[in-house]
């Protein structure tokens, strides 16, 4: 399996929480109230994504850590 | 002065940001005895509260209980459906309600129905152009949301008169129209027909699917169990609520802006690129949610002042949006404002579901407007604009323009 880079955007997160409902062991909300990435090994590939898409403000962007090739948007 | 605690006040109406700041200023957590509850107006206190779990977001069944009490119990089981709608859920309800929907909402989705609200925006003006001149809001702002979110829910165009009736009852209790006496009738009854009108098309969909959200909430209904009929029923009252009225207000509201801020108009016209960025200063400027509720969960205290479990908070938005604070030249108009940490769409869990849509909707039709109207200005002197009485929402009543 692929590692990869998963970020939020901080400046845009709104804490909807969506992302961390979708990818559990990936994201959780940090002390002020903003997703961040805990574990970008937790979920696999197609859960990362589904819940970078799932995010209201499109904070959340994917890549393929080796070659940095964009895996979402 | 010392602050008044009357938010139908007229003026207040007319123009909410004088008195938010003087709130703001003197009393940001402050006691409002008219009201009978807190109002907050710092931005990092709207938006802490937003997220603050010792808060609920249900204000619909203390209210309903009462309402049940006055009544004399006589109260119509479609009225109930207000309690499942899930803005006004707190978890575990609500994360079920929300990530049901959510895949229909997306950024990524809604960007597909670019091309289809071009369209109707497109064919509108052609309809409307030759007149020379418009009431905005009931000739033209309404139409493109309502629509849209017809399409998206699956309901036929044919019923989109009825659907903007009910909605327009519905408008009347849930954003506490003033001055409406027989306003809680008229919602049940608006409630108990859109209810029984949706429960006929999901019976519809259940034998023969279509690609649309109703069909969508069937298929994971009958997946696990996750939903039921009633919490259908609610969620596409919701959707079809929540989808147009406000999105309707976001559209004249910018338009108004921008008459008011020729500069700013012309900035944007001349460089549609930057629509993106003026959206959310319409959005903070003078958006159409003025106001959120909430109820205290259990006792504790928020700047210094007791807030008190069962105690009713007011999350001002519009004041939030304009805390000096939090935003440099608050009260000026600006289409390239960059950072834009505004909460008109509220803040956490229950961040509006449509933020997308209503950002398509409102880009498209702002951008087109200033290429075709390229004369696009007020017909009526600006003194005589008038904004409906509500505490909770900002809604022009009619925006006449001539082009
Ligand atoms: C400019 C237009 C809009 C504005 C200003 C707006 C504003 C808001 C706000 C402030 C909330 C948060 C409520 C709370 O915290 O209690 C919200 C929630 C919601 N909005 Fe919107 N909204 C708009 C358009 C839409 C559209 C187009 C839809 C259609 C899908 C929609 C559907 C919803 C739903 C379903 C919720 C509840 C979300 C939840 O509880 O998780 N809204 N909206
Ligand atoms: S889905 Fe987006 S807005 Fe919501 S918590 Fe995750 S990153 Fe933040």
């Amino acid at each position: 399996m692929r590692q990869l880079r998963i970020t939020v955007d901080q400046d845009k997160c709104v804490g909807s929480t969506t992302c961390l409902h979708t990818a559990r062991a990936t994201f959780a909300l940090d002390q002020s109230g903003k997703s961040s990435v805990v574990n970008p090994q937790g979920d696999g590939e197609a859960t990362v994504i589904e819940a970078a898409e799932s995010c209201p403000v499109g904070a959340i962007t994917v890549e393929d850590a080796e070659t940095g090739e964009s895996v979402f948007p | 002065m010392p602050v008044h605690d009357n938010l139908s006040a007229p003026e207040v109406i007319a123009n909410p940001y004088p008195y938010f700041h003087q709130l703001r200023e003197e009393d940001p957590v402050h006691w409002n005895e008219w009201w009978g509850g807190w109002v907050l107006t710092r931005h990092d206190d709207v938006q802490a509260s937003f997220q603050d779990r010792r808060l609920s977001a249900d204000r619909m069944s203390p209210f309903l209980k009462g309402l049940a009490k006055e009544a004399s119990g006589d109260l119509h089981p479609s009225f109930r459906l207000f309690a499942k709608w899930m803005v006004f859920t707190d978890p575990p309800v609500h994360t079920r309600l929300r990530m049901l929907v959510n895949k229909a909402f997306t950024p990524r989705r809604v960007e597909g129905l670019r091309t289809r609200i071009q369209a109707v925006v497109d064919e509108m003006l052609d309809r409307l152009m030759p007149a020379g001149r418009m009431e905005l809001i009931h000739d033209f702002a309404y139409l493109l949301p309502v629509t849209v979110i017809a399409e998206l829910l699956g309901v036929p165009a044919t019923d989109h008169e009825n659907i903007k009736n009910w909605s327009d009852e519905i408008t009347l209790f849930i954003f506490g129209a003033i001055g409406v006496p027989d306003r809680r009738q008229r919602a049940q009854r608006a409630m108990s027909e859109l209810a029984g009108y949706l429960q006929a098309i999901i019976t519809e969909r259940r034998d023969a699917p279509q690609d649309d959200l109703i069909s969508a909430l069937i298929a994971a209904q009958e997946q696990d169990d996750a939903l039921s009929d009633e919490e259908i029923v609610a969620t596409c009252s919701l959707v079809l609520f929540g989808g147009h009225e406000t999105t309707t207000n976001l559209i004249s509201s910018s338009t108004h802006a921008l008459l008011r801020n020729p500069a700013q108009m012309e900035k944007l016209r001349n460089d549609p690129t930057l629509i993106g960025t003026a959206v959310e200063e319409f959005l903070r400027y003078d958006g159409p949610s003025k106001a959120m509720v909430r109820i205290g969960g259990e006792d504790f205290e928020l700047r210094g002042k007791p807030i008190k479990k069962g105690q009713r908070l007011l999350l001002l938005q519009s004041a939030a949006n304009h805390d000096p604070e939090r935003f440099d030249n608050p009260d000026d108009l600006d289409v390239t404002r960059a950072p834009n940490p505004h909460v008109a769409f509220g803040y956490g869990i229950h961040f509006c579901l449509g933020a997308p849509l209503a950002r398509i909707e409102t880009a498209v039709t702002i951008n087109t407007l200033l290429r075709r109207l390229p004369n696009l200005r007020l017909d009526v002197d600006p003194g005589q604009l008038e904004w409906q009485p509500q505490i909770v929402s900002r809604a022009l009543k009619a925006l006449p323009v001539a082009f």
